[in-house]
């Protein structure tokens, strides 16, 4: 047994690094800046489309605390024309840029000048500040214009890669430096970039994209820091249970489950004790009068709960019983009274002041597992009673009920262990649709809400998790099946 | 006895000594009334879904105008030019603009439901009940009582939508998320089942050259075929869901000749001393592992965060997520029969007779083994349903422009009096969920010979 155990702990390893390589790729190829959006939610107050100084430090200090100025993984295969240093161009849009430009020109020595000539135009643009002095006041507000035009297109220029694109961009930018003559100080800047340019052009060595090669980058990269931390300076790793900062409120994500889970784990056990304690009546009354009408009656019922869709279900009951025009007779959302608890309130008064929140939502928790199990346990019992040892045990002699709960009973309680093995992860996962449509404060309102705005450390977190309670409740059901059932046995 | 009736005699005797499974599993499944039912609607709501386009839409079937017939429902191009025979003038009519409930028409047919599901009828928005009163702007602009004809039969949502329509229109999302979703997991749970059954995890043999060969060539066929030209897939994307297509299609076949190039180089490598010794491929392990990976993942979680990192929201980019990550009960029950058929006399005749393992596998084990998978992919098409309309009720991953049943409920929520858009939906989804979820019972039934009775 305990060989066994050990073993399917080994087997966990290799599936565990899978689903956590799932969630990383799929966090990595999410669309958007997180930092873009952290920092611009952060000061909205800024001019559109440019950015200043204090701005860019914010940048660079919220990507360094999510790690983005990493590496992605250990090794990446890319080709002979890339640098391996191409991922510490903070921002995503200018890398695709360039990634674009080599994939089309293949020379990283060029583009790199290219890329460092528009760097110095846009930090000497963001660096200038008219000299009130010289510039008349009526004419202020034309050269501020005017240098905010010329920020917004030389940022327009350094994340596009078009060919046309780039040479429009490049156009505009020149007749806008020639048509004012306080812009002039910019001019050798930006005509570097323009030979930088043309000079991509002139050498191209495009071939160098077709000869793959393989760049490793040790230890120093995203998915190691994202498991294992970076030493404790901001990130001790998904091991220690860190799981990164929310995008949104900028809270340790795990701050976030631990306030949020208790809903979803009250939900998740009341919904298995509620089903069990129904429906294991249920299933062994029906299979024990197989064909009466009890039998058939609870089979129809049964298959439909089982077919309902929950959030169907849902609505009917908010629409039926929190509805002013029909009855209302519970509060639509929520868990508690808006106002709160009354400061003096027991544990007896809290329970008393939400019960009405949390019955439409324990229904719905309740019901499919419920039909399911019933349905389970059902077909389960009437492949037991049909066995050899209960003809005998009835052949004894022995009454009807004595039969059917001693000798029956435990020997159908099999494939009811299986349900015992998703209560973890659904404590965690929550439900999704239930729990967003009654508003709930747990992980599965949570994880929706993280969907919705791109909160992608919130959404890996619950997957990761998830995923990894789902193979411990594989482990416990395997174990719970050798404990229930001498004949398994684990060797 | 009459010569015909005798001959009747002798063409039936061999018929009932014969015994077929198929016949045997289909008369089985007609016992079952509920199962026999649910295949009769369903094959109704199918011919629903293709005809859909006719039924609700406020195109008419026909129609003749100042003497010209025309077919707008049925017509490929959007307008029709019409000279008016007296004063010679002619009129451009705009097949989806026109106002044909309100023109001068000699004789007009409309469709079934003459509204088009995403199209709005200003007089009646906002929640107009099946049952109250609906207005109608006639031609002399007065409004007046809707005729009974142009009624709104299920009522409207918010934005004066026809919810009839949208019903109908949905039949035709949900049917074709089942059958896409389905088709794409089955291909792969019934291959990869077959594969791991039949070949456990050591019978496929190879050797080492050939087998390492293979394994660079498959990250040599990646490189070529899907990094160097990600950003070609990713501005097809962008483009349309067309031109994706032959990007994908195109890296697909630069990914198989590359494949197929290093697997000839395979077979000269194994020839080379060292490189030419036997290894078994452990088909079994891998797809065993795939499986366990796959069922310990949150799956709703799963599909919600891929189709919101796509780029562009479509209810094709769901039906592919369903459909590879639905396919591991078909698997697991198709490795299940193969391991059993893989045993029998019969293939070991077959493999005795210098039969290739490409035509043991699909013509002699599939179709003995294919029963338990159907069961398995019935039970699929009632989940697909379920994901996606619990998706777009969520309003994840489908775009607004889709009218589902998922959408319409949640349309619904908004106003609870509207208590026709929560009813009619709901029910459309549970009625199909529920005769999948009874055909897959029925069928589990009908071709499990232990389950007779």
């Amino acid at each position: 047994m305990l060989r066994y155990i050990v073993k399917r702990i080994l087997i966990f390893i290799p599936t565990l690094i899978i689903i956590t390589l799932l969630g990383f790729i799929i966090s990595i190829n999410a669309p958007g800046d997180p930092v873009e959006r952290m920092v611009s939610s952060a000061q909205s107050g800024g001019e559109l489309g440019t950015q200043n100084l204090s701005q860019l430090q914010d940048k660079l200090f919220w990507r360094k605390k999510l790690g983005l100025d990493l590496p992605v993984f250990y090794f990446s295969i890319t080709s002979l024309s890339r640098p391996d240093t191409l991922f510490k161009i903070y921002d995503k849009s200018e890398r695709e840029a360039l990634d674009r430009l080599i994939s089309k020109h293949g020379n990283w020595r060029e583009i790199q000048h290219y890329y460092h000539a528009q760097n110095r135009l846009y930090n000497f643009l963001l660096a200038f500040s008219p000299d009130t002095n010289l510039v008349k006041a009526a004419e202020f507000n034309t050269v501020k214009e005017n240098i905010n035009l010329l920020k917004y297109e030389t940022l327009a220029l350094k994340s596009s890669y078009d060919e046309i694109v780039i040479d429009a961009k490049l156009k505009k930018i020149k007749t806008l430096l020639s048509q004012y003559p306080f812009l002039q100080k910019f001019k050798s800047e930006f005509n570097e970039s323009e030979k930088a340019y043309n000079e991509i052009k002139a050498s191209s060595t495009s071939w160098k994209n077709y000869i793959p090669r393989i760049a490793f980058y040790k230890t120093h990269n995203q998915y190691h820091r994202w498991l294992f931390g970076d030493g404790g300076h901001f990130s001790r790793g998904l091991l220690h249970l860190d799981f990164g900062t929310s995008y949104i409120t900028k809270q340790p994500i795990s701050d976030v489950i631990f306030t949020k889970i208790g809903w979803s784990l009250f939900f998740a056990m009341l919904s298995v004790l509620l089903a069990y304690l129904v429906s294991i009546p249920v299933g062994v009354k029906a299979a024990a009068n197989r064909g009466s009408r009890f039998d058939r009656f609870s089979s129809i019922i049964l298959f439909m709960l089982y077919s309902m869709p929950a959030f169907w279900l849902a609505t009917l009951l908010l629409m039926t019983f929190a509805n002013p025009d029909v009855l209302q007779w519970f509060p639509a959302s929520g868990v508690k009274p808006a106002t709160g608890y009354p400061e003096d309130a027991g544990i007896f008064e809290k329970i008393r002041l939400s019960l009405p929140y949390l019955i439409l939502p324990a229904i719905c928790y309740t019901y499919s597992s419920f039909a399911f199990l019933s349905r389970t346990m059902r077909v389960s019992m009437i492949e037991t009673v049909g066995q050899d040892y209960i003809r005998t045990a009835r052949a004894k002699g022995l009454p009807e009920n004595k039969v059917i709960w001693k000798h029956a009973f435990r020997n159908s309680l099999l494939p009811i262990i299986t349900v015992f093995a998703n209560i973890f992860p659904a404590a965690i996962g929550g439900s999704v649709i239930i729990e967003s449509i009654f508003t709930i404060p747990g992980m599965g309102y949570e994880t929706f809400l993280a969907i919705q705005s791109n909160n992608y450390p919130m959404i890996i977190a619950v997957f990761t998790i998830t995923g990894f309670l789902t193979l411990v409740g594989y482990l416990v059901s395997d174990i719970l099946y050798a404990l229930v059932d001498p004949r398994i046995s684990y060797k | 006895m009459t010569q015909k009736a005798e001959k009747n005699i002798i063409e039936n005797v061999p018929e009932r000594n014969h015994f077929s499974f198929k016949r045997y599993a289909w008369a089985q499944f007609k016992k079952n009334k509920a199962a026999f039912y649910s295949f009769r609607i369903l094959i109704f709501l199918v011919i629903l879904a293709v005809i859909a386009p006719f039924i609700a839409t406020d195109l008419p079937l026909y129609c003749k105008y100042k003497g010209v017939s025309m077919f707008p429902a049925f017509s490929f191009s959007n307008n029709c030019e019409v000279t008016n025979p007296e004063s010679g003038e002619k009129e451009n009519i705009q097949y989806d603009i026109a106002e044909w409930k309100k023109m001068d028409v000699e004789n007009i047919i409309f469709a079934p439901v003459p509204y088009t599901p995403n199209k709005t009828d200003y007089d009646n928005a906002n929640y107009v009940s099946p049952g109250g009163k609906q207005i109608f702007t006639d031609k002399d602009g007065n409004q007046v009582d809707m005729p009974s004809r142009f009624r709104h039969r299920l009522g409207t949502n918010k934005g004066g939508e026809d919810v009839l329509s949208g019903l109908i229109n949905g039949t035709r999302v949900s049917l074709t998320i089942g059958i896409l979703s389905m088709s794409i997991a089955s291909a792969l749970g019934l291959l990869l089942g077959a594969m791991a059954g039949y070949f456990g995890d050591r019978k496929l043999q190879t050797t080492r050259g050939a087998f390492w060969t293979f394994i660079v060539g498959t990250i040599f066929a990646w490189y070529y075929a899907f990094y160097l030209r990600s950003y070609s897939i990713a501005d097809g994307f962008a483009e349309s869901s067309f031109s994706m297509l032959g990007q994908l299609l195109l890296s697909l076949f630069i990914f198989s000749t590359i494949l197929y190039l290093f697997y000839l180089i395979g077979k000269v490598v194994g020839k080379l001393p060292f490189l030419n010794s036997n290894v078994y491929i452990p088909v079994d392990s891998i797809i065993s592992r795939c499986i366990e990976i796959l069922i310990s993942m949150p799956l709703l979680i799963l599909i919600i965060s891929v189709a919101a990192i796509a780029k562009e929201k479509s209810i094709i980019n769901i039906m592919v997520i369903i459909g590879l990550t639905g396919w591991t009960p078909i698997a697991r029950l198709t490795r299940a029969e193969f391991l059993r058929v893989s045993n029998l006399e019969y293939i070991h005749a077959a493999k005795s007779m210098g039969f290739k393992e490409f035509r043991i596998i699909f013509k002699h084990a599939l179709p003995n083994a294919i029963a338990p998978a159907l069961v398995a992919i019935a039970f699929g098409v009632a989940s697909a349903i379920l994901i996606e309309s619990s998706l777009s009720f969520l309003g994840v991953g489908v775009p607004p422009s889709t009218v589902t049943w998922g959408s319409l409920l949640n349309s619904g929520r908004e106003q609870y009096s509207a208590w026709w858009l929560v009813i009619f939906p709901g029910l459309a989804i549970f009625l199909t969920v529920t005769i999948y979820n009874l055909l897959g019972e029925g069928l589990r039934d009908a071709l499990d010979p232990r389950l007779k009775r």
